[in-house]
């Protein structure tokens, strides 16, 4: 009530707007809370934001930060390089294909799972087997693209000995290009499906359980819930996740390429981000490796752009 | 009365130190300590050791040459294995360097010289009588170091080039079982292979448990591409004429080359996995008698290979070095270039004439016995006639023999082979005079790109060997048909303006063939 009678009395005073001095001194305690996080960006986000300039000059080495500002202006110069040279397509489809597949693979399983496991009669097991699919989320990736190596190992690997067993020829699949982007996929999802279920299952268990007696009641097939209740029940969840996935697409995961590439899958494994790593870590070409991180950056924010857009549309919430 | 006294003093210590100067300088020997300034620091950027499981921040060696010459070092010491990757960003940013720079590589296109970040090092040769003795004694490593303005930014880290090189090794026992010598060609080589996988070499009972060759993918290059008259190490290579050549980029040879190894891949005798295959594998497969042949260091040869068999007893080699292959051309190795890493002066360094002293110390012939040897008592002795012995404790406990800083990869040591020789069992030493000196071929000279060059060297060089290396494995796994698509490759490296590199190339060569 004392709130509710002090806003009355402030607005009672028309014209008397407060400065930004009463209005930081109003909201300290929350300015404070909220500093840490605006350090963060300012200095991990939108700082390092002034490098980008590297893109269009010829960085002198050794010259830090004020280099930035005194080195040969060489203009578009390394964005023509890029788009001259022979490794500008693959690389861009290489990026673009690793998310899509991603996605396409990656998106319908936890979905298929969460529905699945609230669907089991046995809650026990239910719950194990919960368990056990999230665990992998929190293998590093170190250690998932270790045991990937080990077990596709063409010599000694559990996989290639299977094969063999049965007949077949062993395949290296860690250095034929055709296996790439399967393995990237499929053992992306293996770490990601339990974790990214949790919250389909949370979806699906705050449907309203006299949905599911009223449907009982009309004779409705568990196949026949499945479709006409949960489905358009969690549709609002699918759509908003699948919208903000798509906002990401272009976020190829970079330690997990550069862990299981080598040259021989460079053809299909090779991504922008790994190909800026090489080109400015590895062979001091700053200027080149940032006007192709800008490239990259560049089309991730059209893709957010649009995602947020598209969820708008859609949903009717939308981040700004 | 006492202020005059003291002058007077003082005027008589500084005037023998001026003589103490001037004698040292005669003697060409710097004059220790360094400095008598108490505390005096000087920091240097360098590499670890190459053991995982030592860390030289102590090393008592290192120590000592700190100690002889009245400084403290201050290390900033970075893993080997991550040199360039951790250094390079460091080094751009150019903030808080220390006073020494191991360098990352050896700056051929001047990347780091350009920028004005190292000091020039010719300007303070009256404070380096140790470095310009070296120079005046090896001028072919002065004219790789001369930058093209006329200074010298750097003080070399060198290795030995023509012995205890990358060679052809065989299970010496097997050669004896199928009753033949080393293979020197190609065919013949191809011959012991399929003879170790019809057979049961290691006599184990087991046919089929045998690894023909155990080739870490770096060395078939050195293992294989002479016999095809190519040098694939050097990537480029100048031939009789003075003609500077790619190798990747050789028409009828590199295909040639293609198809000898994709068929010895389709046949199983180049193993599927050839492409992961490390140091650690073989050494392991060493251990349990599996493997026919390997390409190696040299030096990995005795203490390494063969120890790992139980009956090997230091006296005769069970993994011995053969003569190269040779197919249509007469075969070769390929040698090295004798600087292996560079360390430089850091310009905005407020200590520079203490960290100038102190590199020119570690050049000295005192330090570089210091590396080799390490200290009289700790790790070797000296015997009644003078000759030295190392201790047996250097042999028996790595770990610690290398924690101590012999041969430490942070200085501007010297390798040579008498003291490399010193390391290794007679038969070693008369196995690398027998078989591998007298095949070794110098690869491309070490030479400095001008601005022009560097720029078109970077713009392309990185994309082209890329593109080969994947390339390579394509063609031999057979992801692509070397006689369908092979001419594309060719036309890709053209597109990816592999004459104009060659141009550049046979500029730098022409150089250094001028100045020889």
């Amino acid at each position: 009530m004392r709130n509710a009678s002090q806003t009355i009395v402030h607005s009672a005073e028309p014209g008397r707007k407060k400065t930004l001095g009463q209005l930081i001194s109003r909201d300290r305690h929350l300015m404070l809370m909220f500093l840490p996080v605006f350090l963060f960006y300012i200095v991990f986000c939108y700082l390092p934001m002034v490098g980008i300039v590297m893109g269009f000059e010829n960085f002198r080495m050794g010259s830090g930060f004020s280099g930035l500002f005194n080195s040969e202006w060489v203009g578009l110069k390394w964005f023509k390089q890029f788009f001259d040279s022979v490794f500008a397509w693959r690389l861009i489809r290489n990026t673009f294909l690793l998310s899509f597949y991603s996605l396409i693979f990656g998106f319908p399983i936890p979905i298929i799972f969460a529905i699945a496991i609230t669907q089991m009669r046995a809650r026990r097991f239910a719950k194990v087997a919960q368990v056990i699919t999230y665990l992998p989320y929190f293998i590093s990736t170190v250690v998932v693209v270790g045991m990937m190596t080990n077990f596709l190992s063409p010599s000694n690997g559990i996989v290639n000995q299977l094969i063999v067993k049965m007949g077949g020829k062993p395949i290296s699949f860690m250095s034929n290009p055709a296996w790439f982007r399967r393995l990237y996929v499929i053992s992306g999802s293996w770490q990601s499906f339990g974790f990214n279920s949790i919250i389909f299952v949370a979806a699906i268990m705050g449907i309203d359980p006299s949905l599911y007696e009223a449907m009982e009641v009309d004779g409705a097939s568990r196949w026949q819930q499945i479709v006409h209740l949960i489905l358009p029940m969690i549709s609002e969840t699918i759509i908003l996740l699948l919208i903000m996935t798509l906002g990401n697409l272009l976020n190829v995961g970079f330690e997990k390429v550069y862990l299981m590439y080598s040259p021989a899958v460079y053809e299909t494994g090779d991504v922008i981000s790994t190909y800026v790593y090489r080109q400015g870590i590895e062979n001091h070409n700053y200027g080149y490796a940032s006007a192709v991180g800008l490239f990259y950056s560049a089309v991730g924010f059209v893709f957010v752009m649009a995602s947020n857009y598209l969820s708008r549309r859609v949903t009717g919430s939308s981040l700004w | 009365m006492k202020n005059r006294i003291l002058s007077l003093v003082l005027a008589v210590v500084m005037l023998m130190s001026v003589g103490s100067i001037a004698l040292a300088d005669e003697l060409n020997l710097a004059q220790l300590p360094l400095t008598t300034e108490e505390g005096a620091t000087v920091s240097i950027l360098g590499m670890n050791s190459w053991y995982s499981t030592v860390d030289l921040t102590d090393a008592p060696l290192l120590k000592e040459l700190a100690d002889r010459a009245g400084v403290t070092i201050d290390w900033t010491l970075i893993d080997p294995t991550v040199y360039s990757d951790s250094v390079s960003p460091m080094l751009a940013s150019g903030k808080d360097l220390p006073d020494i720079l191991e360098m990352p590589d050896l700056d051929l296109n001047m990347d780091y010289i350009k920028s004005g970040m190292l000091e020039p090092l010719d300007t303070h040769f009256d404070l380096m009588p140790n470095y310009v003795a070296f120079l005046e004694k090896n001028p072919s490593i002065k004219g790789s170091l001369t930058a093209d303005d006329g200074h010298i930014y750097y003080v070399p880290q060198t290795v030995v080039t023509h012995s205890y090189q990358p060679v052809m090794m065989y299970n010496m026992p097997w050669l004896e079982k199928l009753g033949i010598e080393a293979p020197t060609t190609l065919d013949a080589f191809v011959e012991y292979l399929r003879a170790i996988k019809a057979n049961d070499m290691n006599g184990n009972g087991d046919p089929d448990d045998e690894i023909p060759m155990s080739i870490q993918s770096a060395f078939l290059p050195y293992m294989f591409g002479p016999a095809f008259g190519l040098d694939l190490v050097s990537g480029f290579y100048a031939d009789d004429e003075g003609v500077v050549h790619y190798a990747a980029y050789e028409k009828e040879a590199y295909k040639a080359y293609l198809t000898f190894l994709h068929g010895l891949y389709e046949e199983g005798l180049l193993e599927t996995e050839f492409t992961s295959l490390n140091r650690d594998q073989i050494t392991s497969r060493c251990a349990n008698d599996l493997t026919g042949v390997t390409f190696d260091f040299s030096w990995q040869m005795s203490n390494l290979y063969s120890a790992q068999y139980p009956n090997y007893d230091g006296t005769v080699g069970i993994i011995a070095g053969a003569a190269p292959l040779s197919g249509e051309h007469e075969g070769f190795y390929v040698a090295r270039n004798p600087i292996s890493g560079v360390f430089g002066i850091n310009a905005k360094s407020t200590n520079i004439e203490l960290a100038v002293k102190f590199l020119d110390y570690a050049m000295s012939e005192e330090a570089q016995d210091l590396y080799v040897w390490g200290l009289e008592g700790l790790t070797y002795e000296v015997d009644d006639t003078g000759a030295r012995h190392y201790l047996p404790r250097c042999t028996e406990d790595t770990i610690w023999y290398q924690g101590l800083g012999i041969n430490a990869p942070n200085m501007p040591s010297q390798q040579s082979t008498p003291a490399t020789d010193v390391l290794l069992p007679e038969w070693h030493v008369k196995n690398d005079r027998e078989f591998e000196v007298p095949f070794m071929r110098d690869p491309y000279p070490t030479v400095y790109s001008t601005p022009d060059e560097a720029a078109i060297t970077s713009m392309y060089l990185v994309d082209i060997q890329t593109y080969v290396d994947e390339r390579a494995v394509a063609f031999i796994c057979g992801y692509a048909d070397i006689e369908t698509e092979f001419d594309g490759y060719i036309a890709t490296l053209e597109a990816m303006q592999i004459e104009e590199l060659l141009k550049v190339r046979q500029a730098q060569y022409d150089r250094f063939a001028a100045a020889l």
